[in-house]
Parts: C-alpha cells; sequence; structure tokens
C-alpha cells in the first residue's frame, strides 16, 4: 500500500526525456549497471541461464501437443500417446523449475543491485559538502534516492526480463511455426503487422491520455491537499460552497481525461481481439486448404491455433516496456549525475586529527562568498580566546550564520585563515573537526526515532544514565518522562509532537551530551512559554561553561551576558566587546541599546 | 481486521455507490454475456471446422465457417467496444461521485476533528484508499463477474460436449482459485512490508538531506550511512522474501493448468482413438482448457481485491460517518444587525475529555474596542478567540454577540461577521487578487485593492511580476512573512467584519515592515471590535486595553501601566517573555 506523501502528486513521472543518447553515455550506462551486476557474478550468470532455459522449456508444450494429436492420436497408438503427454508433462515440470529459478534468481540480482546502488548513493551524497545542499533544493536531492532508483527498480527486476523473454517467445514461435509449415506460417504472420501498428498507435494515443489524467488527477489532489491544510481558512471564511463548485469542476476535468483511455482502450483491445479470431480464421481456412492436400497434418493445426496467443502477449507486452525503458535511462542518467559530483571541501592529503581542541579560535581577514556569487564577508578579524562566549548580533543578512558556517570548515574561505589553537583548519580531518564542535540549529532539528536516540544523536554508544544526565542538566527531563513512553518515546515526523521549547532543549542535551569544545549555537526566535523560556536561560548557562561558544542570539540575556558581543554589519565587524564596554564606548550598540530602552520604558 | 458482519457491511455500503448506475450496470453485464456466449461459440465453431468442413474436406462448408468465425469475431468485438464505453463511463461516474461526496464532507468537519486528524493520514483515505475503491468497483467487479461468467459458462460446454472429459479441467479449479488466492493473501502483508520499509529508508534519506548541517556538523555520516544501510538491507531482505513467494507461486499457478492440459490430451486422445470423441471436440477441450486459465487465476487475486478494498472503504467510511460536530441548528436565523458587543459569559472549554483549558471566563467587549489578549503558552488565548467564530462550541456557558448566543445563529451569518487573520497566514495557490476576495468572491478589483490598501499590501503587491494576478508560490514567487501577514489582512477586511480577530506572531521583519503592518493593524481596527492575540510589545500598544489570561481565567484587566503595578502574571510575561527577544529582534529588522 502506498503511503501518501506531501507533494507526491507533483513529483510523478511525467514523460521521460532522455538528452543525451551518444555512444559515449550510452557505454557508461551499461557500464555502471555491468558494474553493479559483476559483484555477484555467480547469480548474475543463473539468472540468465535460468531466463534462457525457462523461455525454451515454455515453448515446448504446444509443439507436443502437436505430435500427441498426430503421432498418438491419429495413428491410434496409444502407447505412443502416453508417452508424448507424459514428456507434456514433463515439460511443465521443467518450466516450473526453470522459472522457479528464473524468478528468484532475476528478482534477487536486480534487488540487489538496487540496494548497492542505493547505498552507494547516499554513501556519495554524505561525502557532498554543505554547498551542494544549498544549491539543490532538498526535494530534487530526496528523489535522487526514492523516484530515480525506483524507476530504475522496474527497469532492473521487471524490464530486463520481460525484453528478453518475450523477444525469445516471438522469434522461438516464429521459428517454430516456419519449420512446422512456412506458407500457413507466412500467412498467419500477416496479422503481426497490423497488430505492431495498432500497438504503437495505441501506445501513442494512450500515453498522451494518461500524461493528461496524471496531470489533472495531480491538480484534484493538488487542490484536495491544500484545502485540507487550509481548512480553518475555508472555513472561517465560510468559502464550503465555492470550494465545493470548484471542485467538481477540477473532479469533471479529471473525469473528462479519463474518458479519452477509456475510448482508446475501448478500441484497442477489441480491435487486438478481433485479430486473434481473424488469426484462428487464417488458420483454420489456409491450414484447411493445406490439410486439404495432405501437406499439414491435425496436429500442425492444433500446434498453431496454441501458438497464437505467443504472438499477441508479446507484442503487447514489448510495446509497455519502451516508457518503463525511457523512464528508467533517465534516471539512471540523474543518478549518475549526482554520482559525478565532487564535493567542494575536501581533506587535504596528508590532512591529520585535530589534536584536542583548548578552543582559541582566530578569524584572520577571512573573506568569503557563496559560490561565484558576492562577497558576503569583507576581511573578518576576531581573536576568541578559549572559553569565550561570543554573541554574534546584527541585522538579517549581516553575516553572522556565514561566519558559523566557515568556522565548521562547510565551506572553505576566499582569503583569509581560520585556526583554532593556531592550528590551519585546512591542516587537519574535517571529523576530526566536527567531532570537536557542536552545532545547535534555529529549530532544533529532530530525527524519527527516539528520545534517547536523538539525546545520543553525537555519541551513540552514550548510555541512558549519561543520556538521563544530559537531559537533567538541560531540564528536559521532566517533561520527557511525562511523554507516553519517556525516553522511547518515538518522535515521528520530526518531533511534530513537541513544542518548539522542547525541540531546543533536546538539542541543548544533544550538545551538552556530544561535549563540544566548541559550540556554535543558533538561538530559536520564536518565543515560548515563560517556564521553557527559564528553562532554557538555566540551560545555556550550563552548555556555555568550560567551552568556546557562538551564539547566533535572539535573547536580550544572552547578549548582555555574552563576554564579548560581536556587532555585524554589511559582512563587516563594526563593534566588539562586552556589554558594559560597548555601552561606555557610545558608538552603534549603545545607540541600539538606547533606542530600545527609551522604547520599552 | 474486522469482524465478519461489519466487513460484509463495508461491502454492501461499498456496493451502494453503484445505485446511479444500475441501468448501466445491467447494460454492461448483458453485453458481457453476450461477448462471452461469442466467445464460447468461436471455439465451438473452430471445432466444427475440423469435423465438418476440414476432416471431410469439403471447401464450401470450409468457406462458410470461415465466414462465420470472422463473423462472430467481429460482433464479439463490437460488444466488447460497448460493455467497455459502458463501464468505464460508469468507473468514472463512480469515482467522481465518490471524490466529491468525500471532499464535501471533509469541507464540514469541525476544526476539533482537523486538530485530531493529520493531514496526512486523511489524504491517504482521500486518495490511496479511494483508488482501492473505485478500481475495484469500476473495474474489479466486472471483471471479476466476467471471470466467474467464463469459468461457468466453459464448465458447462464442456460438459455438454462429454461430462467426464469436463472433470478433468473441473479438478483443477478449486485447486487454481486457491492457490491464487492464497498467494494474494500471503503476498499482499509482504509487499505492504515492502512499502513500509521503502518509507524508512526514504525518512533518513529525507532526514539526512533536510538535516544535513546537523549530521555533518556532529561528524554522524557513518553512522548515519550504517542506519540507511541497515535499513536499505531491509528492504532488500524483504524484497527477496516478496521475490521467493512469487518464485513460488507463479510458476505453480502456470503448471497446474499444464497438468489439465497433458490430461485432456491423454485422455481425450483416448477417447477419440475409441471413437468417443471427434477431432473436432478434440480440439475444442485443448483450447478451452487454455480459455480457463486466465479467469481462474484473476479470480483468486480479485478476492483478494475485494477484501482490501473493503479495508479501504471502511476506512472512508469512517471520515463519511464523521459527524459534522459544528453545524447551524435546524431553524436558525441571521446574526441580526449590531455594533459588535462581545460577551462570555462563564466560558468553559476542554479539547476532547482533557483538562480544561478555559475555566468560566467572564469577559465583555465593548462594541469598537480593542482589546489584548496576552498570556503564557497554554493559557487559553487562541481557544478564547476561537470560541467567537464558534470553532469550536463551549463546553459551559456561552458567548453571545450583540446579546445573541453564537449558538443560535446560522453558521455563515455568523463567521461573515467574523475576519480572522491568523498566527502563521495560510494563502493557497492562486492569484493575490484570487487570495484578498477569499471570503468576497464576488468582489470587484477596487474593492481588493481598497482592502490590499487599507492593509497596507497595495505597494508590494503592484511591485509584483503580474501585481494582483500574481500567483503565489508559482515561479518561485514567495511571500515573506510580513507580507503574507498584510494579504492576510486585506483577505480579513475585504469582508467588512463586525469583529476582527488578529494574531501578531509572526517571525522577525524588518522594521519598516513591522511599522507598516502596525500600520495595517490599525487601520483594520477602526470602527471594529477587535480582539487581539498579542506577542509583541509594539501590538499591545495598539490596544485600548489589555487583558491577562492565566490557567484559563481572566487574572487581570487594564492598560499597560496598571497592569505593570497590579498584575504579577503580567510582570513576568512583559520581562521574561517579552524583553527578551525584543532587542534582538529589533536589531535583526534593522534593514
Amino acid at each position: 500500500m502506498r503511503v501518501w506523501q506531501p507533494g507526491s502528486h507533483l513529483s510523478m513521472q511525467r514523460g521521460a526525456q532522455v538528452e543525451d543518447w551518444s555512444w559515449r553515455r550510452t557505454a557508461r550506462r551499461v557500464s555502471t549497471l555491468a558494474r553493479l551486476a559483476g559483484r555477484y557474478k555467480l547469480r548474475s550468470t543463473l539468472a540468465i541461464a535460468s531466463l534462457l532455459a525457462a523461455t525454451l522449456v515454455g515453448l515446448a508444450p504446444p509443439y507436443l501437443a502437436k505430435l500427441a494429436l498426430d503421432e498418438g492420436v491419429s495413428e491410434g497408438d496409444l502407447a505412443t500417446l502416453a508417452v508424448i503427454v507424459a514428456l507434456f508433462a514433463a515439460a511443465g515440470a521443467l518450466s516450473l523449475a526453470t522459472s522457479a529459478a528464473q524468478t528468484y534468481f532475476t528478482g534477487w540480482t536486480g534487488e540487489r543491485i538496487l540496494a548497492d546502488l542505493r547505498n552507494k548513493l547516499f554513501r556519495h551524497l554524505q561525502r557532498l559538502s554543505l554547498g551542494y545542499y544549498e544549491r539543490n533544493r532538498a526535494g530534487v536531492i530526496i528523489s535522487r534516492l526514492t523516484n530515480d532508483v525506483d524507476a530504475l527498480d522496474q527497469l532492473v527486476t521487471d524490464g530486463v526480463t520481460t525484453l528478453i523473454q518475450n523477444t525469445l517467445i516471438l522469434v522461438g514461435s516464429a521459428i517454430i511455426l516456419f519449420v512446422l509449415d512456412w506458407r500457413l506460417a507466412l500467412a498467419t504472420i500477416t496479422v503481426l503487422p497490423l497488430m505492431a501498428l495498432a500497438t504503437a498507435a495505441f501506445r501513442i494515443y494512450s500515453s498522451r491520455a494518461y500524461r493528461a489524467v496524471r496531470e489533472r488527477l495531480g491538480l484534484v489532489t493538488a487542490t484536495l491537499a491544500e484545502d485540507i491544510a487550509g481548512i480553518r481558512v475555508v472555513q472561517s471564511f465560510t468559502r464550503e460552497s465555492a470550494n465545493e463548485r470548484h471542485f467538481r469542476e477540477v473532479n469533471a476535468h479529471y473525469r473528462d481525461a479519463n474518458h479519452r483511455t477509456v475510448v482508446t482502450n475501448g478500441l484497442y483491445f477489441p480491435f487486438v481481439d478481433f485479430l486473434a479470431s481473424a488469426a484462428t480464421a487464417i488458420v483454420l481456412g489456409y491450414g484447411g486448404y493445406l490439410y486439404f492436400d495432405g501437406s499439414v497434418s491435425a496436429g500442425t493445426l492444433l500446434a498453431f491455433l496454441l501458438y497464437l496467443s505467443n504472438f499477441f502477449d508479446p507484442v503487447q507486452q514489448l510495446s509497455q516496456l519502451y516508457n518503463t525503458f525511457l523512464a528508467a535511462v533517465a534516471a539512471l542518467d540523474k543518478i549518475m549525475d549526482v554520482l559525478d559530483e565532487e564535493p567542494d571541501v575536501v581533506d587535504r592529503p596528508g590532512a591529520r586529527d585535530l589534536p584536542r581542541i583548548e578552543g582559541d579560535v582566530r578569524f584572520d581577514g577571512v573573506r568569503f562568498g557563496y559560490g561565484e556569487g558576492a562577497e558576503v564577508l569583507h576581511g573578518i578579524d576576531l581573536d576568541v580566546p578559549a572559553g569565550t562566549t561570543v554573541a554574534l548580533v546584527g541585522h538579517t543578512g549581516a553575516g553572522k550564520s556565514t561566519i558559523a558556517k566557515l568556522l565548521a570548515r562547510f565551506y572553505e574561505p576566499r582569503a583569509g585563515r581560520i585556526t583554532i589553537d593556531d592550528v590551519d583548519l585546512p591542516d587537519v580531518t574535517q571529523e576530526s573537526l566536527r567531532r570537536q564542535l557542536g552545532v545547535v540549529p534555529q529549530e532544533g532539528f529532530l530525527f524519527a526515532g527516539t528520545v534517547h536516540d536523538n539525546i545520543a544523536f553525537g555519541r551513540p554508544g552514550a548510555t541512558r544514565a549519561e543520556v538521563v544526565d544530559a537531559a537533567g542538566t538541560v531540564g528536559a527531563h521532566d517533561f520527557i518522562l511525562r511523554l507516553e513512553e519517556g525516553y522511547e518515546t518515538d518522535l515521528q515526523e520530526r518531533g511534530g509532537r513537541l513544542s518548539l521549547g522542547q525541540r531546543q532543549l533536546i538539542a541543548f542535551a544533544r550538545a551538552l551530551l556530544a561535549d563540544p569544545r566548541i559550540l556554535v549555537l543558533d538561538e530559536a526566535t520564536s518565543s515560548v512559554d515563560i517556564g521553557t523560556e527559564r528553562r532554557i536561560e538555566h540551560a545555556l548557562r550550563h552548555l556555555l561553561a568550560d567551552r568556546t561558544a557562538f551564539i547566533i542570539a535572539h535573547r536580550l540575556s544572552t547578549i548582555r551576558d555574552a563576554d564579548l558581543i560581536v556587532v555585524l554589519e554589511h559582512g563587516r565587524i563594526v563593534e566588539q566587546g562586552p556589554h558594559a564596554e560597548l555601552m561606555a564606548r557610545r558608538g552603534l550598540y549603545t545607540a541600539l541599546y538606547g533606542d530600545w530602552a527609551a522604547e520599552v520604558a | 481486521m474486522a469482524t465478519a458482519v461489519p466487513y460484509r457491511r463495508t461491502f454492501f455500503r461499498l456496493l451502494g455507490f453503484l445505485r446511479p448506475y444500475k441501468w448501466s450496470l445491467l447494460l454492461s453485464i448483458v453485453l458481457a454475456v453476450a461477448a462471452q456466449g461469442a466467445s464460447i461459440a468461436l471455439i465451438r465453431v473452430t471445432g466444427r471446422v475440423i469435423d465438418e468442413a476440414i476432416v471431410p474436406r469439403d471447401r464450401d462448408v470450409l468457406r462458410l465457417f470461415i465466414a462465420l468465425i470472422l463473423g462472430l469475431g467481429l460482433l464479439k468485438a463490437l460488444l466488447m467496444v460497448g460493455r467497455r464505453f459502458i463501464s468505464g463511463r460508469q468507473a468514472l461516474g463512480v469515482e467522481y461521485d465518490m471524490r466529491n461526496g468525500l471532499y464535501s464532507h471533509l469541507l464540514r468537519l469541525s476544526f476539533g476533528f482537523y486538530d485530531r486528524h493529520q493531514t496526512g493520514q486523511l489524504m491517504s483515505r482521500a486518495t490511496v484508499d479511494l483508488q482501492a475503491v473505485r478500481f475495484f468497483l469500476g473495474y474489479g467487479l466486472i471483471f471479476f463477474f466476467q471471470h466467474v461468467l467464463t469459468i461457468v459458462g466453459v464448465t458447462a460446454i464442456m460438459f455438454w460436449i462429454e461430462w467426464r472429459l469436463a472433470l478433468v479441467p473441473l479438478a483443477i479449479t478449486p485447486l487454481l482459485v486457491a492457490l491464487a488466492y492464497r498467494y494474494s493473501r500471503v503476498s499482499h502483508p509482504v509487499l505492504r512490508e515492502v512499502q513500509q520499509k521503502m518509507a524508512d529508508v526514504t525518512t533518513v534519506a529525507e532526514e539526512n538531506i533536510v538535516g544535513v548541517h546537523v549530521v555533518k556538523a556532529f561528524a554522524q555520516e557513518p553512522q548515519e550511512q550504517r542506519k540507511f544501510q541497515d535499513r536499505s538491507e531491509s528492504v532488500f531482505d524483504q524484497s527477496v522474501l516478496a521475490n521467493r513467494q512469487r518464485a513460488t507461486y507463479v510458476p505453480l499457478l502456470s503448471f497446474v493448468p499444464l497438468l489439465a492440459q497433458a490430461a485432456v490430451l491423454l485422455a481425450g486422445g483416448w477417447m477419440v482413438v475409441h471413437e468417443r470423441l471427434t477431432i473436432g471436440e478434440f480440439f475444442e477441450f485443448n483450447i478451452f482448457v487454455t480459455m480457463l486459465i486466465m479467469p481462474l487465476r484473476m479470480l483468486g487475486m480479485w478476492i483478494g481485491q475485494a477484501q482490501r478494498a473493503t479495508a479501504s472503504g471502511e476506512r472512508i467510511f469512517e471520515i463519511l460517518d464523521e459527524p459534522e460536530a459544528i453545524a447551524s441548528r435546524p431553524g436558525a436565523g441571521e446574526l441580526p444587525a449590531g455594533e459588535g458587543r462581545v460577551r462570555f459569559d462563564g466560558v468553559s472549554f476542554a479539547y476532547g475529555a482533557g483538562q480544561p483549558v478555559l475555566d468560566g471566563v467572564d469577559l465583555e467587549i465593548e462594541p469598537g474596542r480593542n482589546v489584548a489578549v496576552i498570556g503564557h503558552t497554554g493559557s487559553g488565548k487562541t481557544t478564547l478567540a476561537s470560541l467567537v467564530p464558534r470553532f469550536y462550541d463551549v463546553t459551559a456557558g456561552r458567548v453571545t454577540i450583540d446579546g445573541v448566543d453564537v449558538r443560535d445563529v446560522r453558521l455563515e451569518s455568523l463567521r461573515r461577521a467574523i475576519g480572522i487573520v491568523a498566527q502563521d497566514p495560510f494563502l493557497f495557490s492562486a492569484t493575490v487578487r484570487e487570495n484578498i476576495a477569499f471570503g468576497a468572491p464576488e468582489a470587484t478589483d477596487a474593492d481588493v485593492a481598497r482592502a490590499a490598501r487599507l492593509a497596507q499590501a497595495h505597494e508590494f503587491v503592484a511591485e509584483l511580476p503580474d501585481g494582483y494576478e500574481t500567483v503565489i508560490g508559482e515561479r518561485g514567487i514567495t511571500l515573506s512573512g510580513g507580507q503574507r501577514q498584510r494579504i492576510a489582512i486585506a483577505r480579513a477586511l475585504i469582508m467588512n467584519p463586525r469583529i476582527l480577530i488578529l494574531d501578531d506572531a509572526t517571525a522577525s521583519v524588518d522594521a519598516t515592515t513591522e511599522a507598516r503592518i502596525r500600520l495595517g493593524f490599525r487601520e483594520a481596527m477602526r470602527g471594529r471590535t477587535t480582539l487581539i492575540i498579542a506577542h509583541r510589545l509594539s501590538t499591545i500598544a495598539l490596544a485600548d486595553e489589555i487583558v491577562v489570561l492565566d490557567a484559563g481565567r481572566v487574572a487581570a484587566r487594564g492598560t499597560h501601566e496598571e497592569l505593570l503595578a497590579t498584575s504579577d502574571v503580567y510582570r513576568e510575561i512583559y520581562e521574561h517573555g517579552l524583553l527578551e527577544r525584543e532587542f534582538a529582534e529589533r536589531v535583526e529588522a534593522r534593514a
């Protein structure tokens, strides 16, 4: 059962487009898949072997029926009949065994390839720098791992088998018919071009019709989703009747598009059925005429009648495959593009592990801009002794969070250098740096999983006692205990059930448990209730003790209590110092503070 | 799984959707029967051709029979076209009706219902479950019927030709149906599990992409990789399990009919040799057996389908059976004209069976006054405001507007008298104009522009690429929090409401915007009774009076100065809640 997901109606496969059909690209596609399959040589070989065997064995029964009629029944030779029927049953049994093997091995190999591809893709995505994630929309990246791998799934597990099997059946049956009687075979096969033509036309019309259906169904779903999400507004403004009218329209629109598929299906399938009747008429009419000559036997006629379905099914199946194939190639291309992407920030060869940090941080003439974009930091000089709490203050876009990101080396500065304990950041591995760094984002990002797992995120081995201790220190223990299953409560959908303040406290506990030497904290902007506000104040004090901290500050007490307030404006530091000092200086900070104090007083 | 009786009841309720289409249903059944008849006739004719034309070597009869085959083939095709057109139209009609019915009902369910149900869950029912039901009612039933018909017809005709030989395929019938049914039964949970495990993979993928900064910041890539790989491997394991089932059942489903064919070959051949069966009949039997295979297999599948559709139907009926908790009383009248005096009379309220959120609130708001409601999170401010437009009904006491209990007037006329600007205003992906005129679709362009001007939205709207015709959310056109809020104010003002409810919590906006929003608020409030749920100092400053809610009761009432002097709760909120955030917010807002 599919689970509805927000936006899923938008990401539905539209008629896939493959841009590049050059040989080089095609060869790369094949080799990418072959390399994945190559790791399972034995199973891949078995899959192909059993596929061939199953298809060939499957061709035998109609021919054996012919033999039974001609050699047994017509001759009145019951012993021979019994032998042939035994062979018939044996062929069935063999087919049973081979198709079981084929289904198992092709399925296994296909799924294995997909799982490997998924893992490989994920591993690769994790290597990519933050810049990649900021350049590309999250939905698009997610869809590489889900929709695109899915599209490939259809090809890898079903498509290849269908292709080989049906081609073999088509060719194999034709050969057998020609061997039985080439004239009758030729006559019978005349229906094939008609069939192929009708099928091609049907595919074109129906794929067009279905695209319209999908689009309009997408609109129905989008309307529904939006109106449910905005139901409170709809009811507040008493729009029920108007919305109902609109929905009926959209719904009718979709129904009308669907009518076209009813028409195409309603014409195509009966036409194919008629062709089958026509083929029967040819076999019996022309075959009967040949029978009068004595050039074909009754058994041949029976075999022809039984083989007929072998022509009709494969043509239909193969035509269906075309769309699957296009979608899969397009998906593979997108996946390969991701795999080709290189991380922006890489460890230098010979980068060493950063030893345990004391926490002296220095920015030295640091300039930075995102990608090719304009410079956003223009020469930042900042000296932060170990254990200092730094409050970054400034208007939106002044560069506060950019400074935090550079410190975590999510990006490299364009000029200047950042050192921790006099070690240049590019000289050490990213992992050893970030292991000693804790970042608390504004929203308090939570993962699906238990409260325990979320707190222990930065230190997966932590015991329950340690987790409880961290939660207790930041004042989260009480409300966690009030959740249905305490620390084992599953926080589905990224903690939708927790209030903002609670999420923030869990994020604090997570940072505290990871015990980073340097803390980077983006304070939540939204107001929370007084109790939580106090708790956060208290938790912060614990969190900040004994370590260097950079806070993108949103609370007055945080700013006032900071050892160092850094006032940023347009990518430059305009003032820095503790509250008292800045107030004494009577500069920008004093002005800002004074304005405000005057207004609230 | 539901117990048998409600299960069956649900099934028959589902069939009720077909009632408006009973004639077309009947007609498509008749056409299906006729087409099936033609199919059987075609095979019979095949046998006759062998016996009466080919074996006796009679060219004239052969020609006649060939013409008959083509004629029957054509007739059958035409019957099929008719059947498909009629039943297709009916299937779409059923789907259309079901969707409309569900949508209309969803529109009228109360806020309480939406508090209890997540959007995703409701959407699942309106899409996935509806799909299962409409597929079954639209196509499944017809196919099911057609397959039963084929099996019964073919079996009957075989009995009529030679009953002893007919016993052979009859023997496999239950076996095949049982096998197919069993496969459908065992595979469904496994396949659903595959989907579920896939959803787990998606969750991890999503988190790692949306929360990439957290993962990287804590250097937890290896751990997350392991997590992803574990989930990915369990998709693999589950898929292999599903695949193993497929490898077991699907070849068996082909093998069993092949055994029947072998038996027909042997026994039929023996009968031909002993002249109990003609060659032609031998042909017929061979073809009849192949004709049975598909329907027998599908029958088992359809039984499984029917069960799943019924389960889906049950989930849909759960919504359809949900009562419209808040509706106009029968015979309720219009809200009489008045100045907008709002009164809470000993109002208590609790969500569901939970703790009371409001506990005996008495509050009267004079017409035209602006009252700011303030309190801790959970103090009941938003709830208090929600009771005026009757988003919820009071548990005790009453809410009156100009002396009339809100429960005694028609819901529509009540809500039309109240304008609401919510905390995080929801805008629809429609044009700016449509969004502003949301509650007044008949409004003219001049009306829309006037409302926008009042709300201080006209200027920025005019700067959008297509002005008022700009579609929100399209081509990357996203509005800032402040802009959204001003559009929401315009949307409320265009209805010229007697009473206005404002919630001012937006994220920090720049200083000019903030001033504009304040100006918008001020214009909006002129001459109306206004209830402001206040989160910031600047908004409180707009109010004539402040009401402090604490633990579901009115704790204090008065002006800012009065309250600072008298109310501890107010002083605490002011100092720790408002002042704490105010400074940084103002610095950030400095544009």
